[in-house]
């Protein structure tokens, strides 16, 4: 009897031992078995129309007149629409204005809408309905974020049912930018009161069914959309998934048709499987550091020119980002409207150590480099510091959390600013080229009014940015942009390091799910195959 | 991070601790502990980690800085035993180079709060009361709150780095050493000598620094085998939410953090920094399980 | 022992008092400004302050404790800074994940817990002793985040046992409970097997085996019965801890938990939200405690409770 009691229990201790011993043991497997490509062999099919994306943050809201960050725009584009909408290239194209007229002062904009397009609700979609939303932007009560698009529109009218004309109080450049981030809210809805981030009411091709805040948000295909075919599959699920690892896993394993970012460092991993694909854009997104000009001794053009000789883009590439994204050119991507490709600052640390020793630091100078505390930029400031200790600059690398850096950089005043570099990111929220130069290098923008932490000032760059703003031709646009470019790039207030690529995993079967430059994700064309 | 800071409350019956001159058993105790195989072993271990931390910096095979982007992420080699990390840097120089740093955070993490919760605990244990009522009801406070708040809290507002971590990890350690000390106290307090010193008009604070205080010295010691392993663990998670080292030094929690993108494509990464955590915690608890029975007059050999 | 209790709830509500004071002065000593968080890096000064009014946060530190404390008293728990969604909203779906995932992590440590602590306890000395304790220690030497992550990467990648995370079926909280609850099973197996060890020795069990009475029936009944109640008592106890320790947990399965929330919250410096979940863990820690500490009363008839 004694013998049977210390037979069990010596069972239920080696059960508990090997499931103990399996989560550290597997780890090797783990490695071993996946870089043999997932283990399947037939490519796997999905016997249901419902789509489900795993995303990286949650979405903050639906109301698409105050949504900021990319995944509320993409999930309100899933079931509205804006007068003009982006392509696959950040390109205008046109949505519910079949086209549309400017005038050549610039300031009377023309749309004509589209016709027999009907909100989620059954209301009809019509240019009384602009009216009403475009309103509700400029509303100064609502606070809503989209208003500042929208501040320099002085008149709307309705000369018929299917036109509308937008005055504006001076040119603005980037406006029809701005039209295709304003979508169209049901103006029924909007009169009912009902709680619109509750129940959005759009004319897109999914209509709401549900949000989970911080689990998903479900849409269905919406059987009447207007564009014949569309949409082809029953229904799409966003999930967060916050942890890198666990995202790819659920693609792995299927519970994910598609993932956003898909992280660098896997993607070789996941190339040899038949069941995945993984897409890879040039996006908007840039990376760089700023230099703080007004502090010594950034505030030496030679210095900063030595940083950028000092740091090689291609290891940059290679290290930070697994091989996957390209140098930056200019002081926007390739991807952004007007974009004009500078050259120089090859890798070059003789010339760096020469430049340094000309500026009069010829041992190199203590350094401090700012950024946020998330792996991947971590990453990048580590690669940074190892680069710049070969010319002789010393870095110490201080990570924050968010909002911590954001108080450090906007409580200062310029001259007594702390901040000498910074590694951090920017992507233009419309692609348009001023979101991507204004509020970085207009004097104007120095912290805590904008994002100028380079404290950059440059007479004609100030000048030529208030010029373009303000020219109605886009050749003109265009070429004042390539000066701005060419200006910035000269006075070096960025080491300029790199282009993100927007990289997306998808399961096989999937198609016509992409993820735009800017990293939202379109879902209008997704299907089963 | 957060079931640390309760689990030696707990996993040393507060009672079995006390009553028990603390000097003079020496012999017993050694006699005691040198039974317990797995905690002698796992002394052997925590001996030989501070002979690395100490020569460390003399015996990595290759500077643990020292980046190669023509050998990122290679697997174990002759030439690097535990492969290259996601910069060419060798691990196994990083890991001997890092044993210090992270030894140092944890010792110095514990011995705050052991310092300042041994202090107060004999003081609440001691005169009751109010001040009792004001630290206990304090500690309840603190563990109300979770541990990841008061982290994120003390590295924001202190600012990044490795003192900021040791200050957080130490503030959250303190109030379980607190209650701890304090149960002990009450009870070595009750015991008779204590009672006869106060009668023969002793002092308040001799009384606590040469009877009450020597009764507790077991209880802390054990605490503080048991806690090192707990606050190398809450390092780690800190790192895990970048609130701990800087990425650029090789502490073994920062390491395994940085690493974990990389759990699929190149294990070797995590594998190593998780096993040397793994065994240094695990040794570092067994010690403490070991001191436990060895000091506890209750267990028969 | 009706007054006694009555004594205790009491007692609760001027530390909830003094936590909620904690709490408010604690979030706004952390650097960080959530109009500018909620405005955006492209926001201009004016559109922030304007964000910074709305939310009242212009005005002194006290004010906004008096209107938060009286909105509170109202029971109502503001919006979120962030997204504008009222807070009780956003607690009611975020609860039920931490809470089953809590749950179910405290009743497995506690069972493969306790059977450990018997298995080694009877076995004191003997290699099953020391296989447990080292499987026990084993749990509480890992940290939590690679454990799940080495799980996802095991159970649901290579072998497809279970999903990945979430909370769409049952099976996905096998692995987040796992992850969370060994720590705690570890520390209970601790206990279990000292508190054995304990009971084992005294006066009763002695002669309930001198009388000849199996060793299963001596462990079983004796020993067992009375080392339960102290096992079940600081099982209680550690149910406010796994409520912190879900934070990594609920980061890496991707479960919508309280947790989760309080990390994205802290990263907006959404203070609406993340006082709401302090105050909320603060009171369940308290109460359970009080829960905990009545039970063992009732249990443990030997304890009495004197009214000071």
């Amino acid at each position: 009897m004694r013998f049977k009691g210390r037979t069990w229990s010596l069972l239920m201790l080696l059960l508990a031992f090997t499931i103990v011993a399996a989560g550290c043991g597997g780890n090797s497997g783990g490695g071993e078995g996946a870089s043999e490509g997932g283990g399947e062999t037939k490519p796997v099919t999905k016997d249901n129309k419902d789509v489900v994306i795993a995303i990286n943050a949650n979405f903050i809201t639906l109301d698409p007149h105050n949504a900021g960050d990319t995944h509320s725009i993409s999930g309100a584009r899933t079931m509205y629409e804006g007068l003009m909408g982006f392509n696959e290239k950040m390109e205008l194209v046109p949505m519910l204005a079949e086209d549309h007229t400017v005038s050549e002062d610039g300031l009377t904009y023309t749309f004509n809408l589209r016709k027999n397009v009907k909100f989620h609700d059954g209301t009809d979609f019509n240019a009384e309905a602009v009216k009403v939303n475009l309103e509700r932007i400029m509303n100064e009560e609502n606070n809503l974020r989209m208003r500042k698009s929208f501040s320099k529109v002085a008149d709307v009218q309705t000369p018929d049912e299917h036109t509308v004309v937008i005055t504006l109080s001076e040119p603005y450049n980037a406006f029809l930018n701005k039209t295709a981030m304003a979508l169209i809210i049901s103006p029924k809805a909007l009169e009912d009161g009902i709680d619109i981030t509750k129940n959005p009411v759009g004319t897109g091709a999914y209509k709401f069914k549900e949000w989970v805040q911080g689990d998903r948000l479900v849409v269905l295909k919406n059987e009447d959309y207007w564009q014949e075919g569309l949409p082809k599959v029953d229904s799409i699920t966003f999930k967060p998934v916050p942890e890198n690892g666990s995202r790819i896993a659920m693609l792995k394993t299927g519970e994910a048709d598609f993932i956003y970012p898909m992280p660098t460092e896997q993607v070789s991993e996941v190339e040899g499987d038949q069941n995945i694909v993984v897409d890879k854009i040039d996006s908007t997104i840039v990376r760089y550091i700023t230099l703080n000009t007004m502090k010594k001794p950034y505030d030496d053009l030679k210095v900063r020119q030595a940083i950028n000789y000092a740091i090689d883009k291609e290891a940059y590439i290679k290290v930070v980002k697994s091989g996957l994204g390209s140098k930056l050119t200019s002081s926007m991507s390739s991807m952004t409207q007007y974009y004009s490709e500078q050259s120089g600052y090859d890798y070059d640390p003789e010339k760096a150590k020469a430049l340094l020793a000309e500026a009069g630091y010829p041992e190199g100078f203590e350094a401090e480099i700012w950024g946020e505390n998330d792996s991947e930029t971590m990453k990048g400031m580590q690669f940074i510091q190892q680069q710049l200790a070969l010319v002789g600059i010393k870095v110490e690398v201080k990570s924050m959390e968010g909002a911590t850096l954001s108080d450090q950089i906007n409580s200062a005043t310029p001259e007594d600013a702390k901040i000498q570099m910074w590694y951090v990111s920017w992507s233009p929220s419309s692609g348009d080229a001023d979101g991507a130069t204004k509020g970085l290098f207009s004097s104007e923008f120095f912290p805590p009014a904008g994002s100028n932490t380079a404290y950059y000032k440059n007479d004609n760059v100030d000048k030529w940015i208030m010029d373009a703003n303000k020219s109605v031709d886009p050749e003109a646009a265009k070429s004042i942009y390539a000066d701005i470019q060419k200006q910035i790039w000269e006075d070096a207030p960025w080491a300029f390091l790199g282009v993100d690529q927007v990289i997306t995993g998808k399961r096989a079967y999937l198609e016509g799910v992409k993820a735009f430059p800017d990293g939202s994700i379109n879902v209008l064309n997704a299907e089963i195959k | 991070m957060s079931d640390n800071s309760t689990a030696t409350v707990i996993s040393v019956p507060e009672e079995t601790l006390v009553n028990r001159p603390a000097t003079g058993k020496f012999k017993a105790f050694m006699s005691k502990f040198m039974k317990q195989k797995l905690a002698v072993i796992s002394s052997a271990f925590i001996l030989l980690l501070f002979i690395v931390a100490i020569i460390g910096p003399h015996i990595v095979p290759y500077p643990p800085n020292e980046p190669n982007y023509d050998a990122l992420m290679e697997g174990p080699s002759a030439a690097h035993w535990a492969g290259t990390d996601e910069y060419g840097r060798d691990i196994l120089s990083r890991l001997i180079d890092g044993t210090r740093l992270t030894m140092a955070v944890s010792l110095s993490a514990v011995f705050i709060s052991a310092i300042a919760g041994t202090i107060l605990g004999l003081i609440s244990g001691y005169y009751g009361g109010w001040i009792d009522r004001l630290i206990m009801r304090g500690s309840d406070v603190m563990f109300s709150f979770p541990d990841l708040l008061l982290a994120i809290g003390i590295v924001a507002i202190l600012g990044p780095g490795l003192s900021n971590v040791v200050i957080a990890v130490a503030v959250f350690g303190t109030p379980s050493f607190a209650r701890i000390i304090r149960s002990v106290t009450l009870s070595a307090k009750e015991s008779l000598y204590v009672e006869a010193a106060q009668s023969m008009g002793a002092k308040n604070n001799r009384i606590i620094w040469k009877h009450i205080f020597p009764e507790t010295v077991p209880s802390i010691i054990v605490n503080v085998s048991m806690k090192i392993g707990g606050a190398i663990l809450a390092a780690a998670s800190l790192s895990f939410l970048g609130l701990g080292a800087k990425p650029t030094e090789p502490d073994w929690g920062a390491m395994l953090s940085m690493g974990r993108d990389y759990l699929s494509i190149a294990p070797h990464i995590v594998y190593f920094p998780g096993f040397i955590i793994f065994l240094t915690v695990l040794a570092f608890n067994l010690i403490g399980d070991g001191l436990n029975d060895a000091l506890d007059p209750k267990t028969k050999n | 022992m009706g007054r006694y209790a009555i004594q205790r709830l009491l007692g609760v509500i001027p530390l909830l008092f003094i936590v909620s004071i904690l709490v408010f002065m604690f979030i706004h000593l952390i650097p960080g400004d959530p109009a500018r968080l909620v405005a955006g890096k492209d926001a201009t000064l004016e559109e922030i302050n304007g964000i910074r009014e709305q939310l009242g946060l212009n005005l002194p530190l006290w004010q906004q404790y008096v209107n938060y404390m009286g909105d509170l008293l109202k029971g109502d728990l503001g919006e979120s800074v962030r997204s504008g969604i009222p807070v009780m909203e956003m607690l009611e779906s975020r609860f039920l994940p931490t809470i089953i995932l809590t749950f179910t992590s405290l009743g497995w440590a506690l069972i493969i817990g306790l059977l450990i602590g018997i298995v080694t306890a009877v076995n004191r000395g003997k290699w099953p002793d020391y296989i447990g304790m080292l499987a026990a220690i084993s749990g509480i030497s890992l940290p939590g985040f690679w454990l799940g992550l080495v799980l996802i990467q095991v159970f649901s990648v290579q072998l497809g046992w279970f999903p990945t995370g979430g909370i769409d079926t049952w099976q996905s909280y096998i692995l987040p409970s796992f992850t969370l609850g060994a720590g705690i099973m570890s520390m209970l197996a601790r206990y279990s097997r000292s508190s054995m060890l304990e009971t084992m020795r005294e006066d009763y069990v002695r002669t309930g085996r001198a009388k000849g009475l199996r060793e299963f029936t001596v462990v079983g009944r004796h020993a067992l019965r009375n080392s339960l109640i102290q096992v079940v008592t600081v099982a209680g106890l550690q149910f406010g801890f796994l409520l912190g320790g879900s934070v990594m947990v609920e980061t890496v399965f991707s479960i919508p938990g309280m947790g989760r929330l309080l990390v994205d919250s802290i990263a907006f410096r959404d203070y609406t939200v993340i006082q709401a979940l302090l105050l909320m863990f603060a009171a369940e820690f308290i109460l359970i405690n009080l829960i905990v500490d009545l039970l063992y009363g009732v249990l443990n008839p030997k304890i009495r409770y004197a009214s000071k």
